[in-house]
This record gives C-alpha cells, sequence and structure tokens, in this order.
C-alpha cells in the first residue's frame, strides 16, 4: 500500500505532473459539466422528475445560505454549491473499484481550502469594501486583529486537515482491512465512508458558508438578492 | 510528507474553472427556471385572484342586480296596491254615494209615501169630521139658526159692491133661496124684505129646498151665487183640511160658472161654534 500522503505522478504535460487525483477530477468535472448541460437542454416549465429532483437540489442550497449567511443566494449559490456536488461526489467515487477519491489527497483538500480563503476575501471585499473587510478583523475589539487573522489562516487549515482526515483515514482504513479480511468485510465500512463523505461535504459548505458570511460582516443583516454571480 | 504544488495549482484551477462551468450549466438555469416558475405561478396565481376579485365584483353585481328586481317587483307590487286600494277607495266612495243616494231616495219615497199616508188619514180624519159636523149640525136647525142664517146672508149681500147689487138688478131674473128646509111664509117674508133691503130694491125671490145644505140660506141667480149653510162651511172645512192643512192657506174657491164678482162668503173656523159668531 503507498502512502495516501504522497502523490504520484502518472504523466507529465510537459513540466506539469499529472497525477491520479487531477485525472479523477477531470473525470467528475465532465461528469458533472456534462450532466449539467444534459439538464440544462432538458428544462422545461413543466418539470419531469429529474428536473425535479435538481431543482430541489438548488433549493435545498438556497435555503441553506438563507439559514446560515443570512443572505440573498444569489451571489454565493454556484460557489458553494460547486463545493458541496464537487466534494460529495469525489468523496463518493471511491465507490467504483480502482478510483481514488480525489479528496483522499491533501492537494486537493489544499486547493479546495485555498478557494475558499480567496472566497472570503472577494466576497468580503465585495460586500464591504477592502476597508470593510478589513474591518470584520477589528471586531468585535481592535486588540482581536492578530487572533483574527491568524485566525482566517488556521481555519483555512483546519478546513484542509479535517476534509483530508476523514476521507483519507477512510479510504486508509478502508485499504487496511480489505488487505487483511478479504472481499466483503470492508463493505460496512465503505458504507460508513459514503456517509463520513456525505457529512464532510455538508460540513465543508456550511463551514465555507460561515466564513464567508464572517467576511461580509453587517452586509448579510440586508438580504438581498443578486442575480449575477 | 510533500505537497506537490502542481497538482494543488491544477486543482484549485480545476475547481475554479468547475464552479465557473456550473454556474453556466447548472445553478443559474436551475434557479431561473425555478424562478420563472414561481414568477408563472405569481401571475397565475394573480390571474386567479383578479379572476376571482372579477368573478366577485361580478356576483355582486348579479347580487345587486337580484336586489333591483326585488326592489322592482316590490315597487310593482306597492303600485299595484296603491291603485287597488286607489280603485277600492274610489269604489267605496260611489258605493257611498250610491247608498246616500238610494238611501235620500228611499227617505224621499217614505216621506212621500208618509206624506200620503198621512194626507190619505188627514182626508178619512176631514170627511169623518165634516161628517160628525154634519151630524151635529143637522140637529141644530131651526128658527134662531135660520135666523141668524138670514142675518149672515144679508151681512153677506150688504158687503157686495153697489155694480154688483145693481148689476143683480138690472138683470130682472128672478134670484133663488135655497133652504135646508121649507120656510113658513113669515120666514119667506120677512126673507123677502130684509134681501130687498140689502140689495136696495124689489127682487122677484122663489124659495126652494135642497136637504144637502144641513141648514142655511143660499141666494144663487144668474150672476150671484151666495154660499151661505152649514154645507158651504163643512165644504169650505174639508176643503181646508184636505188641501190645505200643511199650509195653512186656503184659498177660497170661487163658484164655477159664474164669470161675475162673487161675494165669498167668511168661512167659520171649523171648531168653532154657529152661534158663537
Amino acid at each position: 500500500m503507498k502512502s495516501p500522503l504522497t502523490s504520484t505522478a502518472l504523466f507529465h504535460a510537459g513540466p506539469v505532473p499529472i497525477t491520479g487525483a487531477v485525472l479523477v477530477t477531470w473525470a467528475i468535472m465532465g461528469f458533472l459539466v456534462l450532466g449539467a448541460i444534459v439538464i440544462k437542454r432538458r428544462l422545461s416549465r413543466q418539470p419531469s422528475t429529474t428536473q425535479e429532483v435538481f431543482e430541489l437540489i438548488v433549493d435545498t442550497v438556497d435555503s441553506q445560505i438563507r439559514d446560515t449567511m443570512q443572505v440573498g443566494p444569489a451571489p454565493y449559490r454556484a460557489f458553494i454549491g460547486t463545493l458541496f456536488a464537487f466534494i460529495f461526489v469525489a468523496n463518493w467515487s471511491a465507490l467504483i473499484p480502482g478510483v481514488e477519491p480525489p479528496t483522499a489527497h491533501l492537494e486537493t483538500d489544499a486547493a479546495l481550502a485555498l478557494l475558499v480563503f480567496l472566497a472570503v476575501i472577494w466576497f468580503g471585499i465585495r460586500a464591504g469594501g477592502v476597508r470593510g473587510f478589513l474591518g470584520t478583523f477589528a471586531t468585535p475589539s481592535p486588540i482581536m486583529i492578530p487572533l483574527n487573522f491568524v485566525e482566517s489562516i488556521t481555519r483555512t487549515f483546519s478546513l484542509l486537515v479535517r476534509l483530508f482526515g476523514n476521507v483519507m483515514s477512510g479510504v486508509f482504513m478502508i485499504g487496511i482491512v480489505l488487505s487483511l479480511a478479504g472481499l466483503l468485510v470492508p463493505i460496512p465500512l465503505m458504507a460508513l465512508d459514503l456517509l463520513t463523505g456525505a457529512v464532510q461535504a455538508y460540513i465543508f459548505a456550511i463551514l465555507a458558508m460561515v466564513f464567508i458570511a464572517g467576511a461580509i460582516g453587517d452586509e448579510r443583516d440586508i438580504p438581498h438578492e443578486r442575480t449575477a454571480s | 510528507m510533500t505537497i506537490d504544488w502542481w497538482t494543488l495549482g491544477i486543482q484549485t484551477v480545476n475547481v475554479a474553472v468547475l464552479v465557473w462551468l456550473l454556474q453556466r450549466f447548472f445553478w443559474r438555469p436551475v434557479a431561473a427556471m425555478i424562478e420563472q416558475r414561481r414568477d408563472a405561478t405569481r401571475r397565475t396565481m394573480a390571474e386567479a385572484e383578479a379572476t376571482r376579485t372579477q368573478a366577485t365584483a361580478a356576483l355582486a353585481e348579479i347580487e345587486q342586480t337580484r336586489a333591483g328586481f326585488a326592489k322592482e317587483r316590490d315597487a310593482i307590487l306597492a303600485a299595484a296596491h296603491a291603485e287597488a286600494e286607489t280603485t277600492r277607495t274610489a269604489l267605496l266612495a260611489e258605493a257611498r254615494t250610491a247608498a246616500a243616494a238610494l238611501e235620500t231616495n228611499a227617505r224621499t219615497a217614505i216621506e212621500k209615501a208618509n206624506q200620503a199616508a198621512g194626507d190619505a188619514w188627514n182626508a178619512r180624519s176631514a170627511r169623518l169630521a165634516v161628517a160628525i159636523a154634519e151630524q151635529l149640525a143637522a140637529r141644530l136647525d131651526g128658527t134662531a139658526v135660520r135666523a141668524a142664517f138670514l142675518d149672515w146672508l144679508v151681512q153677506e149681500v150688504g158687503a157686495l159692491p153697489d155694480a154688483a147689487r145693481r148689476a143683480v138688478m138690472a138683470s130682472g131674473a128672478a134670484l133663488e133661496v135655497v133652504s135646508a128646509t121649507v120656510l113658513d111664509p113669515a120666514e119667506q117674508q120677512r126673507t123677502r124684505q130684509r134681501l130687498g133691503e140689502a140689495l136696495g130694491d124689489d127682487p122677484s125671490i122663489v124659495f126652494r129646498t135642497d136637504p144637502a145644505l144641513i141648514a142655511g140660506l143660499e141666494l144663487r141667480g144668474p150672476h150671484l151665487l151666495v154660499s151661505n149653510s152649514w154645507r158651504a162651511d163643512l165644504d169650505q172645512i174639508l176643503l181646508r183640511l184636505t188641501q190645505g192643512a200643511e199650509t195653512n192657506d186656503v184659498p177660497l174657491p170661487s163658484h164655477a160658472g159664474s164669470d161675475q164678482p162673487v161675494c165669498p162668503k167668511a168661512v167659520p173656523a171649523a171648531t168653532a161654534e154657529p152661534n158663537a159668531r
């Protein structure tokens, strides 16, 4: 068994090493984008059952954003929803034999955490300007500025470590049990891993919303609906 | 533990691109479709609300129209009742008028009948009274009564105008002295004498009797008639009772067949005794 803390390049595109996590990510992207295109083409005023399911997903994401951030969901829907969908599908990609979830690799989780970190800055500045965003570090008092600054870094690492630790440990445990006990024994662990993957996707999305809501400060007190994001 | 920075960068770009792609192909279209359906639902509900409002207004209008019908019906009924009341009142008034006219006519007829009956009873009473008076007067005939009648006759003749007395005498015709019983010669002589004095000459006088006179002396000539008897008095009384009882305005009868002025005989009162005159 190879270490989950290492990434092995399958091939190189020039100087750029292409790992298995990247390939699986591309596959997941292709799956999601193609599915989205098909869904888009089949959108109708008279929704089918499939369309109703996806509309339910979108509506659920919107309601979660409203409940968590107390703002209109439109500017944040695509980012939060895509994070959840990608992490969810990536975690559950472990069901496919021979496929290792990209979230079980540190780089993918770090990329997701990095995007959340950048999104917090982007949405914070967009909502209150640079001064307003920096002002959020001085709440509840200026003496908290160093702590808030460190917290903004450490919480990003906590996202990274939480997702990576949960997914990687699941995959690692399943691999160990599979190597020790045989074919059918890891199935309960795999089911538990699916639950863990779904919960982790939800937690990651909820934490991203909480961090962004903290960055937009008082703006969230004024509910608004932006059509463009 | 090492981090492959290339992989970190590629994955960051991958997720960012995925966010963009899904926003373009999934999140925005689906959210737009949801919003479109919500708008359609709102429009439908608004249209339904408007339709319901219109229906409510139409229903209210119908109710108002029904109320108008009811009011119109009530007005028609009230007008019919008023017209019927007016007609009834008019008919009642007409009936009252007719009844009053009938009552008046009936009263008039009854009064006329009563009057006629009264007149009839008066006539019968008068005739009865006259008959009684006849019976009584018949018992009074005698020398003293004839003397009194002679005095009255002479008095009446004396009251005649001179022209009338001369005309009587100028005619040369005989005068009749009618009495109820036969006068004895002395009475005839005294009668002839007294009349001659009254007429201023010596007329030719013929004595006759007429029991119908009951008592009295009447002088009759071609142009003269002096009624002076119980019969004449009773006839006057009977005439007055039967014809002039209501008005007490009894014209004295004229003598038929006489175109000369006559000396009206004063009619004594019905209740007066002959001797009292």
